[in-house]
């Protein structure tokens, strides 16, 4: 390189117009660590490639070495937006694995923690996706409201984030009447927060033109995609895990899905705004109907399980102290495999299990939303500008931990 | 002695002005944090007072980052450009009467001139950069800047055929026959038209695309670092504050005021201007922002079109009164 | 269930910009409507009991020492195999805990250990402020999770009585408890006192929840 550099504009090679922008890891709005590989034709992408990887930590692998029990601590890492619904999702997987069965009042407080999971990781959609777009004063209306339904699992069960709250056979912590009150404050004050959120953004010119038209799914084209969540729901695909396989609660209570009909970003979001509204009601029906009884199964295994013997454990309660006792009249780890989808907020969030009778996983895959609509980016990003990007990524509502697992 | 008088002034207007910037800052920070129910700087100082202060000590210290394949002379040069083109605009506006420190016959022009030359700056720092988000800040500042000054040029012609003159102070003093000696209500369209350029103009939200924070990092800013990053940041409050003053003085009635202030004429100027700087922030705090392209449409297929029909309309007032 | 829109612009919104003047008008309400920052070193974030942060080894106060037995149970049950504990017996056959650590840079916060406890002797603290520039000084030993529990007593309210939440679960019979987890908890710990779904609208002896529509206002 000589002094006197000559300025290097990446563009015009030749007869070649193009030019490639690696958009992240390191990008303010790639919501984590994802990387976009471009190719533009000045602003308009004529490639899109995205990458992932970056937050790779090898859960899959790190559950073949550990128990049934302790695995439920790597799905609070996964979609850390909605660490709770994760718990259920992996929970609800080995129970019919194992065939444990769940108490009703557990059910019920799964449901519960779901659906506010649903809400925090929602509100967080909604703040990140308007920032994204450039209204910053969403993001922080949203986060006031997010930051409630922090305390409050903080106050549930002891971590506002890595919520470990459900175990193998019900869940951990009873709710008190204190944080039952709180959230039924919170029901009762939510719905205006949302009229806040819209006042803001929903008629607003600026943001029905940044969304109405951009990236259309249609309903066969969301199907291809394996598009899943309010993501598929916004093209008027009914498919809704909640209400057509109901997993805990959901059958004891009184939902809609909300379904858009062009399937554009403006679509998605309006889905996804009517989804809180659901999630309220349905919390509210979960502080109505909480039936009395134990969180925790009568066969719910202990924390300490058996990594070898194919026994039922149980805690021992008579003899010595916290020793366990085997009962010796069922297997408790069958032979075969498993899959179970519930719906996370993201989409539907499956798991995999192939079991060979020990207490640890021979295999588990993990189905996470996320990674699937990012491979949704590849086509919807073709032929936009680099700031409908920007607006893709928000409304297909990824996050990195989840796909990059 | 004429010199040095001059010269002093020049110093003063500068230490206001750049105080101003600082407490702009301030003010912005706070309001728009209070908008968003927190409560903005709070550390330096009582509610962090001082926190502007801290700010340029800051980045008055900070090394200067050069890229090494930037092309170092443009790269050095952007910012000091930007800056002084609009520090050079504060030259022509009036104050008050006879606060002013160059009363020149082409004053408007004299400021769409200075306020092109910035644009200058912020394309030169992003081409010499050598960043692709630079670069591409680069690019669309230059789109908006040709954009948004043919309306916002047309936007003054009306206030030109009324006033008759492209003097400021003599745009200020014709105002006084008008409906409460402002331009605001015979020029609505075009108060309208000038408002939106003017944010378009000063790179705010809506229109802050070229340093469009969640697309481009931080558009033609991307790679500067310290005081040369302030430089930038100060042109772009300068150039608020000038926008603001332009439109105090062509639709506000510049100094005039319900009643006269003793000792402290430019009092109206100011509060106006104000006033319009709250706008700006406040704007800030509540919409989103524009793409690229229909950032283009509204500027070729609304405003152009309706600066043109405010001068026919006026051309029409002036034909028939 | 189909979306439901809003009604569509009409061309006097258009041009007075009707939306984005009610946008504003939020924001400018808010200006001045107190904020919600909490000034995080001055004013602490509200804490609950169970609270999963720095760990300690609850000292007994007849003893003035752990009351770990050295059952391994939290250390066959932490997912990240962070504890470690070295026991042994001693003349009479008695088993006696000689070392016990914890890698807290490895710990996933899980409160796994504190659950599976059949004594209680370790528990997770309400306390969270303790990052260091080090990594030697969050390898806890047990001198420091002692340490680690005085502190606790020290910097918040609760007394040598305090119960963690994980130790005794909320809402599990009492007969499925092991006879040291039979503590003596508050009324909405137990079974007869728990939540349900009935009792939200009633005022109820005990005083836990009397509230009406009135609190909503």
């Amino acid at each position: 390189m000589t002094e006197s550099a000559t300025i290097n504009v990446p563009v015009a090679q030749g007869n070649e117009d193009k030019y490639k922008l690696k958009m992240g890891p390191q990008h303010p709005a790639t919501h984590g660590v994802l990387r976009v590989d471009l190719e533009l034709d000045g602003e308009t992408i004529t490639d899109c490639d995205p990458k992932v990887g970056y937050l790779h930590r090898g859960f899959e692998k790190l559950a073949e070495h550990r128990t049934y029990a302790q695995n439920l601590v790597l799905t609070d890492r996964l979609d850390y937006m909605a660490a709770m619904a994760n718990n259920v999702g992996y929970c609800e997987a080995v129970e019919k694995l194992l065939d444990i069965q769940v108490s009703n009042r557990a059910r019920f407080l799964r449901v519960m923690v779901c659906e506010m999971a649903r809400l925090a990781s929602h509100l967080l959609w909604l703040a990140t996706h308007a920032l994204d777009i450039g209204a910053m004063t969403v993001f922080l209306y949203a986060f006031r409201e997010r930051e409630t339904l922090m305390e409050i699992f903080a106050e549930l069960c002891g971590s506002r984030l890595t919520n470990t709250y459900t175990c193998l056979g019900g869940v951990r912590q009873d709710v008190t009447h204190e944080i039952m009150r709180k959230l039924d404050n919170f029901i009762n004050e939510f719905p205006a927060c949302i009229e806040e959120y819209e006042t803001l953004i929903d008629t607003n010119r600026i943001w029905l033109k940044r969304t109405i038209g951009v990236a259309p799914v249609s309903a066969e084209m969301g199907l291809d995609l394996c598009l899943t969540g309010a993501s598929l729901r916004g093209s008027g695909v009914d498919y809704d895990i909640r209400k057509h396989v109901p997993y805990a609660a959901y059958d004891q209570i009184d939902f809609e899905v909300p379904l858009g009909e062009t399937g554009d970003t403006y679509a998605r979001y309006r889905c996804r705004m009517e989804e809180m509204r659901q999630s309220n009601y349905i919390l509210r029906q979960c502080i109505e109907k909480m039936p009395p009884g134990a969180i925790v199964g009568e066969d719910a295994p202990d924390l300490v399980m058996p990594t070898t013997p194919r026994k039922k454990v149980t805690a021992d309660t008579s003899a010595r102290q916290g020793l366990i006792k085997l009962i010796e009249d069922r297997d408790v780890y069958m032979e075969g495999d498993i899959y179970v989808a519930t719906e996370v907020p993201k989409g539907e969030l499956g798991f995999y299990f192939i079991s060979d009778c020990k207490g640890k996983p021979y295999r588990m895959h993990i189905r996470s939303p996320s990674f699937i609509h990012i491979g949704a980016l590849e086509t919807l990003g073709k032929g936009v500008m680099v700031a409908d990007l920007i607006a893709i990524i928000g409304t297909l509502d990824v996050v990195l931990g989840e796909c990059d697992r | 002695m004429q010199i040095l008088i001059i010269l002093l002034q020049i110093a003063a207007l500068l230490a206001i002005v750049l105080l101003h910037v600082a407490y702009t800052t301030y003010f912005e920070r706070k309001i728009i944090g209070h908008m968003q129910v927190r409560m903005g700087p709070m550390l330096v100082g009582w509610h962090g007072l001082l926190q502007p202060i801290a700010d340029g000590i800051k980045s008055f210290f900070k090394e200067d980052i050069i890229p090494e394949q930037a092309d170092k002379p443009l790269f050095l040069a952007a910012p000091i450009i930007c800056l002084v083109t609009m520090l050079a605009s504060l030259a022509v506006l009036p104050f008050a009467r006879g606060w002013v420190l160059a009363d020149i016959n082409i004053g408007l022009l004299f400021l769409f001139a200075m306020s092109s030359l910035a644009s200058y700056g912020i394309i030169l720092a992003g081409w010499a950069s050598n960043s692709k988000y630079t670069f591409l800040g680069g690019m669309r500042s230059m789109a908006q800047v040709i954009s948004y000054e043919i309306p916002m040029g047309l936007s003054l012609v009306g206030v030109m055929m009324l006033s008759g003159s492209l003097n400021l102070t003599e745009i200020v003093t014709a105002q006084g026959t008008s409906i409460f000696s402002i331009y605001l209500f015979p020029q609505i369209i075009g108060f309208f038209v000038f408002f939106i350029a003017m944010l378009a103009e000063t790179n705010r939200v809506p229109f802050d695309l070229p340093e469009a924070e969640t697309e481009l990092v931080s558009g033609y800013l991307t790679e500067y670092s310290g005081m040369r990053y302030a430089m930038f940041f100060m042109a772009e409050y300068i150039g608020m504050m000038v926008m603001a003053s332009i439109g105090t003085v062509c639709f506000l009635g510049g100094w005039n005021g319900p009643f006269e202030i003793p000792f402290f004429p430019p009092f109206w100027f100011i509060l106006k201007v104000y006033g319009f700087l709250f706008l700006f922030i406040w704007i800030r705090a509540t919409l989103p922002r524009y793409r690229y392209d229909q950032l283009m449409e509204l500027g070729w297929k609304l405003l152009i079109p309706l600066a043109l029909l405010n001068i026919f309309l006026t051309g029409l007032f002036k034909v028939f009164t | 269930m189909k979306v439901q829109y809003k009604p569509k612009r009409n061309l006097l919104g258009t041009i007075f910009q009707v939306e984005i003047l009610q946008g504003m008008a939020l924001t400018l309400r808010k200006l001045f409507s107190p904020p919600i920052t909490r000034q995080y070193p001055d004013e602490k974030p509200p804490m609950y009991a169970g609270f999963r942060g720095q760990h300690a080894l609850v000292r007994d106060p007849v003893t003035q020492d752990s009351k770990c037995i050295g059952c391994m149970r939290c250390v066959t049950v932490c997912p990240s195999r962070c504890i470690r504990i070295r026991c042994q017996q001693d003349a009479k056959g008695k088993q006696k805990v000689e070392s016990y650590s914890i890698e807290v840079l490895r710990c996933v916060f899980c409160g796994f250990c504190v659950e599976v406890c059949p004594v209680g002797a370790v528990t997770m603290t309400e306390l969270f402020e303790y990052a260091s520039y080090d990594r030697e000084s969050l390898l806890f030993d047990k001198e420091t999770l002692l340490k680690n529990w005085d502190r606790f007593l020290e910097e918040s309210a609760h007394d040598e009585n305090y119960v963690n939440p994980f130790w005794r679960p909320r809402g599990v019979p009492e007969a499925s408890l092991a006879a040291s987890q039979r503590m003596k908890v508050p009324a909405d710990w137990t079974i007869e006192g728990q939540f349900i779904g009935t009792s939200l609208r009633q005022p109820q002896q005990n005083g836990a929840i009397t509230h009406t529509e009135a609190d909503h206002a």
